[in-house]
């Protein structure tokens, strides 16, 4: 069916001019998300949240590492972003006024620190990861994220549950952003090559992967400590963008998060990390922002939240037989997909009618958009589980010939 | 394909061969149960050698042992004069040994080539930050290793599937693929469990050129297990017989044909 | 037990041999909870190889169920007099709790975890941690949680309040008269001070530290301290509430009668046969489906005991995210018992529970919930097997 492939290597100018191309675009881009300040300079809560989503990226991409392609599931990952965050921002108290160097200097300096004390923690975390699998392995990362987070509680030298507040506070937008650009670079490079295939056999099936000679120990111990090194470098410039750290901002929930993001971008796809995470962070983020725009919270009314529950358990029932059971050209299961969301939509608003008739809860004056956040990301990882356990992107990338096939076959439907 | 049993006999009177591969007294239990049972025989280079016996004799373990999987109780695994027994799996594929797996262990959602690329990537020169930075040295090792898997893929005759996802392969294309995969590891040593399992009788017959091939052409040493008689006793030189974890018989096919030992093995395992 | 609690803040190991019997009784009562959670996560992984992620917050609707039903008969935070609770309350209590556990179970089971029997182990797990998440937030949408509620205590019916004290070693006779003695003077150093200060009309902290009056009762109440300490140190004794004691018995009648059932009843036999080997078993005709819908609704069930008796008899508050912990522990528990064994995951939750209230004793309170996870590690790296289990090679 597939043609065999001719491989060839990669002409010089072809290699390099594109080497150069991706890192004036990555430049311009980090200059962008910069001077995007001036402009937003009356919104700064839209602005805040443009930058802070670059730690996100980082986060989801670097678990995405270990996860995705990897295969270990580590569900710990607020863990190495709290180590980098601590150690970085301890430093600066500490030392920063002693020191003769710039700020941005500086702050590149403790976001190597974060990272290095992070990877030496998943160091740590991933020596288990040698012997446990799948869902032991998921509890054991769990529970070192808890105990890493008491402990840092139990240190008054950082605070304790209080918090270390970081003077001086460093801002730098552009430097988040690189950081993400360099996670996902590191992470594509890696599959482009060779050398991302261990990588990749390891988590399709560690017997064959070490019979082909590949030393499964070293291939984990190195997806926990590149990954957890990345999430200890956005630390570092989470603790200095915020100026003060508490151990609550690491809770097991920010690990739900960005493992929920992991999952639905679909697992190992880099892509899928990047827009799940942009997606899930912004889109909570700025339903809160509209709150504080128009002084008013975006509410859901009981009816609401409960016509939306039968409603999404109605599209899953629906959504798998078409799945399931349907058999045709994908285009046409693509049609009866769509009409079973119309569908659903539909009794979305049927539901809401008829509850909404029900006496008492119409009383209800319903929740803030903002506390449903973590139900809704908890329904999001069902649904995904239930429909389409490979995520979102499943394990594509994306690509510009993915792209350009996109418009090619386009034209060819329009003529 | 006319000289192959001129090369046959040519390589059983060969009596200046060396040895390969050597069991000495090679035993494994797992609790009370003894699966391999003081298992002793020697391949020399360049053998096509058979390892038979009915259903849980221990054909298997005796390969998870030679390859690391397991770590014999007592015995020794002489490869190339040096005791591999207990060597981690990979250390073990990076001498030279590699295997094919019975059950298909694929790297499923890969494609074919990736697959293969997976199995040479074991000679690799350049090391990781070179990836990580995506520097010539790890591209162009990239495109080489890839280049040799498609002409891996080209004598395995899955060049047209090149692309597919190993998991959707049909079962004797997969089979194959198992043993190009092992072949680019660059082994000396090759061995194969059950390559013919599930295969039709034409498929059988490619699989025997195959195998023979893999051999005179690639100057492979082949150690292959297989429950189709006909498969075994035509493509092998020697065989060994194992019952119950011992071994019953060893020698030519036509010595192992005519062993009342074995016939009685494997009648036994009929009429139970 | 608060002195321990507030020593533990000090993060200073504190080894009282004095308080050791009450800490190991602690220990058990707790670990008798941490067991009962523990049997349902082992039966599912026995059966699923399914940590059923969401046990933890089966648990806690169990106690919700609990809290519901004594505000229906009456016993809500703001009732005013109210007569004390009935046995037949108790009962209704529980019965609710372990049937509301038991259809929860099984309404998961069915809607989230059946449909991901075909995928991958790890998509089925973060279905499992989906679940929990939602019932966790959903229930922060709907169950009373500000401020956290607790059971009532006059649920508990008359002859269950108070509690069976034990004097394994009584306080030396002289010591209890020194320190009444020591009491009386302190009393009245205190009083001389507060009269002059009335007089004086003078604050406490405006005067000097070496101010005679307040010297005298520093003096005084140092002594008073120092005398119950040396009273505390020198006597052991061990208070078990009586209804924590109702709770150990009805824990212990539970796990035989889910002995019984495992042993010697057909369906048992199923559940047994299912966990040897999920799939043979449905070869032989056996319905596992049935088979998984049972054990789900039994393991719930127990959780909901449980869950009703840990608000009830140990008055922990209740929040949505009052099942995480307990939990996580009786996971702990059940692996390291050695997951899939009945026996083991008993033995593993009392193991949990003593180390907990050890750890608590030692000094080191505040790393009482990390020393689960520590426990978890260790076993997994050293005995991945679990205690009374055998850890399987995977076949080649
Ligand atoms: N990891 C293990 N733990 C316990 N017993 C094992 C293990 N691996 C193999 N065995 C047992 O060892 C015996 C030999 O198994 P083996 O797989 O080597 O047989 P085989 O000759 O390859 O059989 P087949 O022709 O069916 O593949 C069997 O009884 C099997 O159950
Ligand atoms: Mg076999």
């Amino acid at each position: 069916m597939n043609p065999a492939v001719e491989i060839q290597k990669p002409s010089l100018l072809k290699f390099w001019g594109s080497r150069v191309i991706s890192a004036i675009a990555a430049i311009a881009f980090c200059a962008g998300i910069q001077s995007l300040g001036g402009p937003l300079a009356d919104n700064e809560f839209l602005y805040r949240i443009i930058v802070l989503s670059g730690l996100y990226v980082t986060l989801a991409v670097s678990l995405n590492l270990i996860n995705g392609i990897t295969g270990q599931f580590s569900i710990g990952h607020a863990a190495f972003y709290q180590v980098g965050a601590y150690t970085a921002g301890y430093l600066t108290v500490r030392m920063f006024s002693t020191q003769q160097i710039g700020e941005v200097p500086w702050l590149i300096l403790m976001c190597l620190v974060g990272a290095a004390a992070a990877a030496i923690t998943g160091l740590i975390v991933g020596l288990p990861s040698l012997r446990l699998k799948g869902d032991y392995l998921a509890i054991v990362t769990l529970g070192f994220g808890e105990i890493i987070r008491i402990i840092a509680i139990n240190i008054d030298e950082v605070g304790g549950a209080y918090g270390l507040s970081i003077v001086p506070k460093i801002q730098s937008p552009w430097l988040i952003w690189a950081l993400a650009i360099l996670c996902i670079a590191v992470c594509r490079n890696l599959l482009k090559t060779a050398h991302g295939l261990p990588f990749l056999a390891v988590r399709e099936d560690e017997v064959a992967s070490s019979a082909m000679g590949v030393s499964t120990t070293k291939i984990k111990v190195t997806a926990f400590v590149i990954g957890s090194s990345f999430a200890g470098a956005a630390g570092a410039l989470l603790a200095h963008y915020e100026a003060f750290i508490t151990p609550d901002m690491f809770k097991m929930e920010v690990s739900f998060i960005v493992l929920t993001m992991v999952v639905i971008g679909g697992t190992g796809s880099i892509t899928g990390s990047t827009v799940a995470a942009l997606a899930l962070f912004l889109l909570p983020e700025w339903l809160r922002g509209l709150k504080e725009a128009n002084g008013d919270a975006l509410v859901v009314s009981a009816p609401q939240l409960l016509g939306a529950t039968l409603a999404i358990i109605a599209y899953i029932a629906l959504a798998r037989r078409v799945r399931d059971h349907y058999h045709g050209k994908p285009i046409q299961k693509a049609g009866f997909q769509f009409g079973v969301a119309a569908a659903s939509l539909v009794l979305f608003f049927l539901f809401k009618a008829v509850f909404a008739q029900i006496g008492g809860l119409a009383g209800h004056e319903g929740w803030e958009i903002n506390s449903l956040r973590m139900a809704i990301f908890a329904a999001v990882l069902i649904v995904i589980m239930l429909l389409r356990p490979q995520g979102v992107f499943g394990h594509h990338e994306f690509s510009w010939a993915w792209l350009k096939s996109l418009f090619v076959k386009k034209k060819q439907e329009a003529s | 394909m006319a000289n192959t049993a001129e090369q046959e006999t040519q390589a059983t009177l060969d009596e200046s061969a060396t040895p390969i591969l050597e069991l000495a007294d090679a035993t494994i239990k797992f609790g009370g149960l003894t699966a391999v049972d003081s298992v002793s025989f020697t391949l020399n280079k360049g053998d096509l050698f058979g390892l038979i016996g009915p259903n849980g004799a221990g054909k298997t373990t005796v390969f998870n042992i030679i390859t690391g999987v397991y770590k014999p109780t007592s015995g020794d695994i002489l490869f190339n004069g040096r005791n591999i027994a207990g060597l981690k799996p990979e250390k073990v594929a990076q001498l030279g040994i590699c295997r094919t797996f019975q059950n298909i262990r694929l790297f499923g959602s890969l494609s074919v080539l990736e697959n293969v690329v997976v199995g040479g990537f074991l000679r690799k020169k350049t090391g990781l930050f070179s990836a990580l930075a995506l520097l010539p040295p790890a591209v162009n090792e990239t495109t080489e290793l890839r280049k040799k898997a498609m002409d891996l893929l080209e004598v395995m005759d899955l060049a047209d599937v090149a692309q597919s996802r190993a998991a959707d392969l049909p079962y004797g294309k997969q089979r194959r693929l198992e043993i190009a995969r092992a072949m680019a590891t660059g082994p000396d040593l090759i061995l194969l469990d059950e390559p013919a399992a599930g295969m039709n009788p034409q498929e059988k017959e490619a699989l025997a050129t195959t195998v023979r091939r893999i051999r005179d052409d690639f100057d492979k040493t082949v150690l292959l297990i297989e429950h189709d008689m006909r498969f075994v006793m035509n493509l092998c030189e020697r065989i060994v017989v194992l019952d119950h974890g011992v071994e019953i018989s060893a020698g030519t096919p036509d010595i192992v044909r005519n062993d009342p030992k074995v016939i009685e093995a494997y009648l036994g395992e009929e009429s139970e | 037990m608060i002195d321990l609690v507030t020593s533990g803040a000090l993060a200073g190991l504190s080894l009282d041999p004095s308080t050791l019997p009450q800490q190991l009784v602690n220990g058990l009562l707790i670990g008798a909870i941490y067991a009962l959670i523990a049997l349902g996560y082992t039966m599912v992984y026995g059966v699923l190889r399914l940590i059923n992620f969401a046990h933890g917050e089966v648990f806690m609707l169990g106690a919700y169920a609990a809290l519901f039903v004594s505000y229906g008969f009456g016993y809500t935070a703001d009732a005013g007099d109210i007569a004390g609770g009935t046995w037949t309350l108790l009962a209704i209590m529980l019965l609710v709790s372990m049937i509301s556990c038991a259809i929860v179970g099984a309404v998961i089971e069915f809607f989230a975890y059946r449909p991901m029997r075909n995928q991958t182990r790890i998509a089925a797990l973060i279905t499992a941690i989906g679940v929990s998440l939602l019932i966790q937030y959903g229930g922060q949408l709907f169950l009373p949680a500000q401020p956290p509620p607790s059971i009532s205590e006059k649920v508990l019916p008359a002859d269950i309040r108070g509690s069976y004290d034990f004097n394994l070693i009584s306080p030396d006779p002289q010591l209890e008269s020194d320190l009444a003695a020591a009491k009386t003077a302190a009393d009245a150093a205190d009083s001389e001070l507060e009269k002059m200060l009335t007089d004086t009309g003078q604050r406490e902290f405006d005067l000097e530290p070496e101010h005679p009056l307040r010297a005298a009762k520093f003096e005084t109440i140092g002594e008073v301290r120092s005398l119950s300490a040396e009273i505390e140190n020198s006597s052991v004794s061990v208070t078990v509430p009586r209804g924590q004691a109702v709770m150990f018995g009805t824990v212990v009648l539970l796990m035989t009668l889910l002995w019984w059932l495992v042993m010697h009843t057909r369906t048992g036999r199923a559940m047994r046969a299912a966990s040897h080997d999920f799939d043979s078993a449905s070869l032989m005709g056996i319905n596992v489906n049935r088979v998984v819908t049972i054990t789900f609704i039994i393991g719930s069930a127990l959780a909901g005991a449980g869950a009703m008796m840990n608000a009830t008899f140990l008055r922990t508050p209740l929040t949505p995210f009052f099942g995480f912990m307990p939990g996580v522990k009786a996971f702990v528990a059940a692996v390291l018992g050695g997951i899939g064994n009945i026996p083991g995951a008993v033995l593993g939750g009392f193991v949990m529970g003593l180390a907990e209230t050890l750890v608590v004793w030692a000094g080191y309170g505040q790393y009482k919930d990390a020393v689960a996870f520590v426990i978890l590690i260790v076993i997994l790296l050293f005995r991945p097997g679990g205690l009374l289990g055998s850890s399987k090679v995977e076949k080649v």
